[in-house]
């Protein structure tokens, strides 16, 4: 099955790969407005990896602090940077492009360096929503090597990383984007479509479109529960943002920004809490945890019913929170312990809706 | 970990009175204050998850972060759990989220830095209300043996120990010793109070609408009858319970600083008297002068006499305080001497005071009893102001004439001034009262109906220094007459018109009678 991709649909897959960041992965807009201007009038196919044998795939996508990506914006040629990077480094060239993240802003950076470097896109992805860190990559989890993988700067900087596990891959690059520009583009080795794709999250963005596609068919005067319902997921309120706080951690060296998200229930009075870090991990539904990651939170504008990003809330908003689905790939238990609630410091059972 | 006795289980806006809880602050979820908190259970996290706790108190040791999740999510557990209220370590606020769980759940959360200490306390008052009262009243007596002497450090300690206000009330609720009762609690106090105790330091417990409650019990010795009160600001049933006794231990040994005082008062009232006694038989000896010194007495200068007698049965060596503290409230400097059924004081200067001077002091004199009239039902007389030693028995003599005089006269306040004027001006004032009247009546009411105008007469005759002639002009009746009715009057009165003493009487009777 394959999904084309045309200027018309841009608006919802931007706002499908918002969804899929759960509050995270960065500002979606700057990288959605340079997708229209590369597509143009042209069209994107995102293929099945069945559908490209013999082709070998190099996941890209942006790392770092993605609030920098806004001040230092790309130049263009990082992608080709790094993509060239890593080809000469693993002495086989890439046939085809994956995202990392298919979550917030990397589920459209792909799609911009396929368009710049001329190469197809496999509708599979690392994470199939946004996550923190890179021992949460799919591959990672499955026991695939992360490396060697090459990070090009704006700069024009550029490093290979190989023989290093995930969590020194996750050190040599935060250390070299905190040194250099904020952010860096990540592109990891050209591996074979059937290998890459067998330990990744298939349809993401297929996925992230048809869930942006169900967001534009919304009324905005539906009730709450109608536009859960629209979009799949499961309403856990719909009220007023009574207290934001935010506070740092130290989490090994890397520092996150934790916090929480009240909101009372117009109708219930119920207390709903969410704990954030990039993303909103978990909510407790007057006091009892309702949903975790790996599902997704999703904080809606009452009144736009555009997503909040979890450092864009603010106490007053009146707010929709939804859970939708998150992956099926991390449901099993050996995967969940990756990225549900304990991989986050939360010491609470992964609670997931209902498979559907 | 078992649940309190039925019975026992205080409301939880009575535990944060407790002296136990002290430190316990409410973090969220006002909830219902009347809320029972059947006991205390103990959990070292806040990942706890609570057996039902039917009413109890969970509380937990380790709180670190009070805005974390956890701590919301315990909220639930517990309120699910049917927990009185959650008690958490550390008195940080809570997050927002928190608050408005545990207001939405109705369930207290509490804070304290010593979670454990609180727990315990809890526990003690919910299940095992003997050894909160027999650790009460081993510290009440170790406490006391150690507390010196004076009522006011027993009080004050046992205060101490109960970490409640003590008080030594009389029968009527007045304050003797330690915090005053407010006024609402006194009268409810006098109402539940027999005049004369019944038992042996019965206690009494006396429930105010404010929710506290009064423990009292009697204190029986010398003098009269005064309770030992204790207030609690609200009930926490094994509290109400063990006061009662710790009162009941401290009671005798108020009782006998009591008598102690008592005892002192006694000998220095006689001291004083006896004194007194001496100074009004005359010159004063060497000796007299000496014990004079002794006490502070003053017997040179110009000395102003002052009796303040008092209507009823009065301890008048017990409230001898109360007129000490009466001069000095107005800022004078008087000896007070116990004597008879009042008092007998008076007041020094080093120079003859000029008359200005005299009717300031007799103002003052007058403020003095009326705030004595609060207590006692007083009566003052004033004498003039006299020199030397002897000085004070002259105007302590006419001190108290004043105030026989001052006694029967409603009208002037019962208080009078023998001022330079003299006391014969005030004799006849006398003869206006509701006391010389009936005398005057029977003295002359021989002659009344008799024939001739005899009381006129007699009264004309009195005024004429005895002149029979001046009468008869007077009278306009001959001077036969005239005489005729005096032989008259004196026959039928019975009495020797030549004596003084008896001319006097009648002058002033027939003063009196004409106004009828």
């Amino acid at each position: 099955m394959t999904t084309v991709i045309r200027e018309q649909d841009l608006e919802a897959l931007v706002v499908g790969v918002t969804l899929l960041g759960s509050g995270g992965g960065g500002d979606t807009g700057a990288f959605g407005r340079m997708l229209r201007r590369r597509l143009g009038d042209g069209e994107l196919v995102l293929r099945d990896a069945a559908d490209m044998p013999d082709a070998l795939v190099s996941p890209i996508g942006v790392v770092g602090a993605t609030s920098v990506l806004m001040e230092k914006l790309p130049s263009g040629g990082e992608f080709d940077t790094a993509v060239r990077a890593v080809s000469r480094w693993a002495g086989a060239d890439v046939t085809g492009l994956m995202p990392l993240e298919a979550g917030g802003l990397n589920g459209l950076t792909p799609l911009i360096a396929a368009l710049d470097l001329g190469l197809p896109v496999v509708d599979a992805d690392l994470m199939g929503r946004a996550l923190p860190r890179l021992d949460q990559f799919s591959w990672a989890v499955a026991g695939r090597s992360l490396t060697p993988c090459a990070l090009s700067e704006p700069s024009g900087q550029v490093i290979v990383v190989d023989n290093v596990d995930a969590a020194g891959l996750e050190r040599a690059v935060r250390s070299f984007v905190a040194h250099t520009g904020g952010w860096a583009v990540l592109a990891l080795a050209p591996t074979a479509v059937e290998a890459a794709a067998a330990d990744a999250v298939k349809g993401s963005l297929t996925r992230a479109l048809a869930l942006g596609r169900a967001h534009a068919a919304l009324e905005p005067w539906a009730t709450p529960a109608d536009i859960a319902d629209g979009l799949g997921g499961r309403l856990l309120a719909s009220g007023r943002v009574e207290q934001v706080a935010r506070h740092l951690i130290a989490d090994g060296g890397a520092a996150f920004g934790r916090g929480s998200v009240c909101v009372v229930d117009s109708t219930s009075r119920a207390v709903i809490r969410i704990e954030t870090e990039n993303e909103y991990l978990l909510a407790l539904v007057d006091g009892t945890p309702a949903v975790t990651t790996p599902d997704l939170l999703c904080l809606l504008d009452r009144r736009t019913l555009q997503p909040i990003a979890v450092d864009a809330i603010r106490t007053g908003d009146k707010v929709l929170v939804l859970a939708l689905p998150g992956p099926t790939w991390w449901r099993r238990p050996d995967r969940l312990t990756h990225v549900g609630p304990q991989a986050f410091g939360l010491a609470c059972a992964p609670q997931l809706l209902e498979a559907s | 970990m078992t649940t309190g006795r039925p019975g026992l289980s205080p409301s939880l806006a009575a535990m944060l009175t407790s002296p136990g809880w002290s430190d316990v602050v409410v973090l969220g979820g006002g909830g219902d204050p009347g809320t029972r908190l059947t006991g205390s259970v103990v959990a070292l996290e806040v990942s706890v998850h609570p057996e039902p706790l039917d009413g109890q108190v969970l509380v937990v040791l380790l709180a670190g972060d009070h805005t974390d999740w956890r701590i919301d999510a315990l909220i639930s557990r517990a309120s699910a759990a049917g927990a009185g209220a959650v008690l958490l370590a550390g008195v940080e606020p809570l997050g927002r989220g928190a608050q408005l769980l545990a207001e939405r759940l109705q369930l207290p959360v509490l804070g304290s830095p010593d979670p454990l200490a609180a727990h315990e306390h809890l526990r003690r008052v919910t299940a095992e209300p003997e050894i909160v009262r027999s650790d009460l009243v081993l510290r009440a007596v170790s406490a006391l043996r150690r507390a010196n002497g004076d009522l006011t450090s027993v009080l004050r300690t046992t205060s101490h120990v109960l970490e409640r206000p003590v008080t030594l009330a009389g029968v009527d609720g007045g304050t003797l010793a330690g915090e005053p009762l407010e006024p609402a609690e006194r009268t409810a106090l006098v109402a539940a109070l027999p005049r004369v105790p019944v038992g042996w330091a019965a206690p009494y417990r006396v429930d105010l609408a404010s929710g506290a409650v009064l423990i009292a019990v009697a204190v029986l010795g010398v003098g009269p009858v005064c309770w030992l009160v204790a207030r609690l600001p609200a009930v926490v049933p094994a509290e109400v319970a063990a006061v009662p006794e710790v009162l009941g231990v401290v009671a005798p040994a108020v009782g006998e600083r009591l008598a102690l005082r008592r005892l002192e008062l006694e000998r220095d009232a006689r001291q004083r008297t006896s004194l007194l006694g001496e100074l009004l038989q005359g010159e004063p000896s060497e000796a007299t002068r000496r014990r004079a010194v002794d006490l502070g007495w003053q017997l040179d200068g110009w000395h102003t006499g002052i009796r303040i007698g008092a209507d009823g049965h009065l301890d008048v060596a017990g409230r001898r305080t109360d007129v000490v503290e009466a001069f000095d409230a107005e800022g004078l400097q008087a000896v007070v001497v116990e004597q008879g059924d009042g008092w007998s004081a008076w007041i020094t200067a080093v120079s003859e005071p000029t008359a200005t001077e005299v009717q300031e002091q007799a103002a003052t004199i007058r403020r003095v009893q009326r705030r004595l009239v609060q207590t006692v039902d007083a009566y003052v007389g004033v004498g003039r102001v006299q020199a030397g030693p002897s000085g004070i028995a002259t105007t302590l003599a006419e001190a108290g004439d004043a105030a026989g005089l001052a006694r029967g006269r409603a009208e002037t306040g019962r208080f009078l001034h023998v001022d330079r004027l003299g006391l014969a001006q005030l004799l006849l004032a006398w003869t206006r009262t509701d006391t010389f009247q009936p005398a005057a009546q029977a003295l002359l009411a021989p002659i009344r109906d008799q024939p001739g105008d005899l009381v006129t007469t007699l009264a004309v005759y009195l005024d004429t220094e005895s002149s029979v002639a001046e009468t008869a002009a007077v009278l306009g009746i001959h001077r036969n007459t005239a005489a005729a009715r005096i032989q008259k009057i004196q026959h039928l009165l019975g009495v020797d018109l030549t004596n003084p003493d008896e001319r006097l009487a009648l002058h002033l009777a027939s003063r009196t009678t004409p106004a009828e």
